[in-house]
């Protein structure tokens, strides 16, 4: 007998917010388990991993009561959620336990932290952990609610196993097959649902770990790869990915169909459906994912798989914006000709841990410019000068603070003649001067800095001049 | 390279004066481009990531009393310890008053600085006098430089001359004169015949001593910079108790006849001989026709080693834009020290 379709839901924190919520969530995993095999991954319930780092600093600095009026507001969050969403007494009655458990194991490593005085990246693990430990059982407790049968874990009882990366822990994939295997696999033949928790997983030796940013994503995708999932969707707030922020541009479109390979470069461009590091485990093991919207599970999406998407005449698929950016121009004739310079420039940014988004020297050699997070900015330019003036490598290292990254994305744009021409034309055409420029030699992208009093007029006129806004 | 001034008294301010002065050579001729980020003074603080409008804080200062009016970026309720501690910056510049009873509010800054990881300048003696061997030891560990060329002659580079004869040679003994208003006042006394109490008198119409002359006068300041120099020079691991200290107080009249007589003058010197407990201050005869019988606010220092023999040098040993000098001399070799790595 051939398996039944098995599926990943994963569910953000905006998704399972509140009571209403979560029961809608647990329809949608009941109606999608008629027919599938169904593994569901949940958040935190958003804004509490937030106030779970704020609690953790709380106790580093030993602020005890601001603590435990944070700690009783949490509790009495989730033990409200907890009444409103589950009917059946019995039910309720056990879900409620576990979540006083987790909430009174959650007090005791505060006070274990403030106690130490200090907070390791193993013990803030801990305790960020706790947001998604509490949510999956509530959720689980939702859908065991509508009479069918349920198991929640953590991430790490699950099966999944990562390095001690503690705070961006990777997973050992083959090791993690073989445990979910154990755990999982059997249940969901025998048609359990297991309600694993997102974003924890747990060392070799069960130590808690963390998965970093976006890392409920990313369980779902480890889940998904490790069991051979045919879909795993990813269910947000928004109806996928988008060509646009429609906020900037309000006819902006869901784009139904991505490659990973444009996925990943939306990512880095901050799409906020979904974080890049989730992409990995999908693009190792070739399965298909989906994004979309929890409370509009009917739209189909975006569906990102291995295939290049490109319609006739498309060129490019969305355009990116980041903002939060600043650029850093090193320039001097005496760089002209002079090799190691630019290693130079990268191993001061790199012993000082700035990450550096974007880059670009001209042929003349009179200067290099980057554009690197603001929040860095000030520490890099302090250092750069430090290493470089005085010292016939540069003159003058220059910042702007004021300034944001566009991006357009597509394969399309791969070896067609002249798309550069009509992005720096719709620009120009706007009166919008373009500082500096980019195009990675995979040609997936053409990245360039503007004002950023400019850039959503910039956003708007690369959108329309690609006619981003019509299906190709 | 971001600074973090504490204390905004004479020498700091005058710091101010010349990198807005000099801003334009330093960048030229040494490839710094400094940025005070942050200023503490007693009312408060004034921070501004991006660096500040020195000529603003300045004005505010003077017309305020502290730097915490400066409009958007100043504030009254901010520690100096949770400033060093959390404000991103290369150096601290400390220069909060010389204490040396218990060294602070210097110390904790010091501390504070170097435990953070911070370079730190400073011209406050107190912190020095009171634990060099260990600021040494705790800066060495954080991988931080520690400089006070400030503390020892002012703008004189006293301390830098001591350190170049030091090396491929040794020191055998050091001596001088340290202290400019003892040695203001002992020189009047010689001159005019005043009595301990009248040249004090004249020192302060001259502003050369405090209200309180007591750290002057009874040889406290001169043994706090031999303290220093011990621990930078000879590699002494010593403190402030480890010097025999008398100041100028018990001196005559009669003595600076009988030292005439004798073909000299006394002088309140400092000394680092070559034996392990021979480090002192003391009124001393020296005579006239000794280099290092200077008169009036100078100070003067022969050092003694053991191939080149004896040098000496003497210069002011005081005042704020001097000092400021001395303070800049430091950030310049930290910035070269730090672009080498």
């Amino acid at each position: 007998m051939s398996r039944r379709r098995r599926i990943v839901l994963k569910f953000g924190g905006t998704s399972i917010g509140n009571a209403e919520r979560i029961k809608d969530v647990a329809k949608s995993v009941a109606e999608a388990a008629k027919e599938n095999q169904v593994i569901v991954v949940a958040s935190a319930m958003n804004g509490i991993t937030d106030t779970l780092i704020r609690m953790s600093d709380l106790a580093k600095s030993c602020h005890l009561d601001k603590l435990r009026s944070e700690l009783e507001k949490l509790r009495e969050r989730h033990l409200q959620v907890v009444e409103d969403s589950i009917s059946n007494p019995k039910i309720r009655s056990e879900v409620r336990k576990t979540v006083e458990e987790r909430i009174n194991a959650l007090e005791k490593v505060l006070e274990g932290i403030s106690i130490l005085g200090e907070m390791t990246p193993r013990s803030k693990d801990r305790v960020i952990s706790f947001g998604e430990q509490i949510s999956a059982p509530i959720v689980s407790g939702a859908i065991t609610d509508l009479g069918l049968k349920t198991k929640h874990f953590t991430g790490g009882e699950a099966g999944i196993v990562t390095d001690d990366e503690f705070g961006e822990a990777n997973p050992l994939m083959n090791i993690t097959k073989m445990k979910t295997g154990k755990t999982l696999e059997p249940l969901l033949n025998e048609g359990v649902i297991p309600v694993v928790s997102g974003f924890i997983a747990a060392t070799q030796t069960g130590e808690i770990t963390t998965l970093g940013r976006g890392g409920s994503d990313y369980t779902g995708t480890i889940l998904g790869a490790a069991l051979s999932a045919d879909d795993i969707w990813i269910c947000t707030d928004v109806n996928g990915m988008m060509t646009a922020d429609p906020k900037i541009v309000p006819d902006a479109r869901t784009i139904p169909r991505l490659s990973y390979a444009e996925a990943l470069e939306m990512t880095v461009f901050g799409a906020k459906a979904l974080h890049a590091r989730s992409l990995e485990p999908v693009m190792e093991y070739n399965r298909p994912l989906w994004v979309k919207n929890t409370f509009d599970l009917k739209h189909p999406g975006t569906l990102i798989t291995r295939d290049q998407n490109v319609a006739d005449g498309e060129v490019a698929k969305s355009v990116a914006l980041i903002r939060d950016v600043a650029m850093i121009n090193i320039g001097g004739a005496s760089m002209v000709g002079k090799p190691g310079i630019a290693a130079r420039i990268f191993q001061i940014l790199g012993q000082n841990s700035i990450n550096i988004l974007m880059i670009s020297q001209s042929v003349s050699e009179a200067n290099i410019s980057m554009v690197l997070r603001r929040s860095h900015l000030e520490k890099a330019v302090s250092a750069l000068e430090i290493s470089l003036l005085g010292k016939g490598f540069a003159n003058q290292v220059n910042a702007e603070d004021d300034v944001a990254v566009v991006a357009i994305v597509g394969a399309g744009m791969k070896g067609a003649p002249g798309v550069a021409a009509r992005v720096f034309k719709a620009v120009a055409d706007r009166g919008i001067n373009v500082r500096m420029i980019a195009q990675g030699s995979s040609e997936l992208n053409i990245s360039f800095v503007v004002k950023e009093e400019e850039c959503e007029e910039a956003v708007r006129a690369l959108h329309k001049e690609f006619k981003l806004n019509q299906a190709p | 390279m971001r600074l973090i001034l504490v204390g905004f008294g004479v020498v700091a301010r005058s710091l101010t004066d010349i990198l807005t002065v000099r801003k334009q050579e330093l960048l030229e001729r040494y490839g710094m481009h400094p940025r005070v980020v942050a200023i503490v003074d007693k009312g408060g603080s004034v921070l501004n990531p991006k660096g500040l409008d020195l000529d603003e804080v300045r004005r505010v200062k003077s017309e305020f009393g502290t730097v915490a009016e400066t409009p958007e970026y100043g504030s009254k309720r901010t520690s100096a310890v949770a400033i060093i501690d959390e404000v991103d910056a290369e150096v601290v510049v400390e220069a909060t008053p010389t204490n040396l009873e218990t060294g602070e509010p210097g110390m904790t800054h010091i501390e504070t600085a170097l435990k953070a990881g911070r370079h730190v300048v400073t011209v406050n003696k107190g912190p020095l006098a009171l634990a060099l061997p260990a600021l040494m030891e705790m800066a060495a560990y954080n991988c931080a430089y520690l400089r006070f060329s400030g503390t020892v002659g002012g703008g004189t580079p006293i301390l830098d001359f001591g350190r170049k004869c030091l090396t491929s040679d040794k020191i055998l003994s050091i001596e001088g004169i340290l202290n400019g208003t003892t040695n203001y006042m002992l020189t009047e006394m010689d001159k005019l015949g005043l009595t301990f109490e009248e040249a004090l008198k004249a020192a302060q119409e001259k502003g050369y001593a405090e209200a309180n002359p007591a750290l002057d006068v009874d040889g406290w300041d001169a043994a706090a910079k031999v303290t220093i120099m011990a621990n930078w020079l000879t590699g002494r691991e010593i403190t402030l108790k480890d010097v025999s200290v008398k100041g100028i107080r018990d001196v005559k009249p009669a003595d600076l006849k009988n030292a005439a007589k004798q073909g000299g003058a006394v002088k309140l010197i400092g000394r680092i001989g070559d034996g392990e407990d021979d480090i002192s201050v003391a009124p001393t005869l020296v005579k006239r026709d000794d280099p290092i019988c200077i008169g009036g606010t100078l100070n003067a220092v022969r050092f003694h080693s053991e191939f080149a023999g004896n040098e000496i040098i003497i210069g002011k040993g005081a005042g704020g834009p001097e000092t400021a000098s001395a303070v800049l001399r430091d950030l310049l070799e930290i910035r070269e020290r730090m672009s080498v790595n």
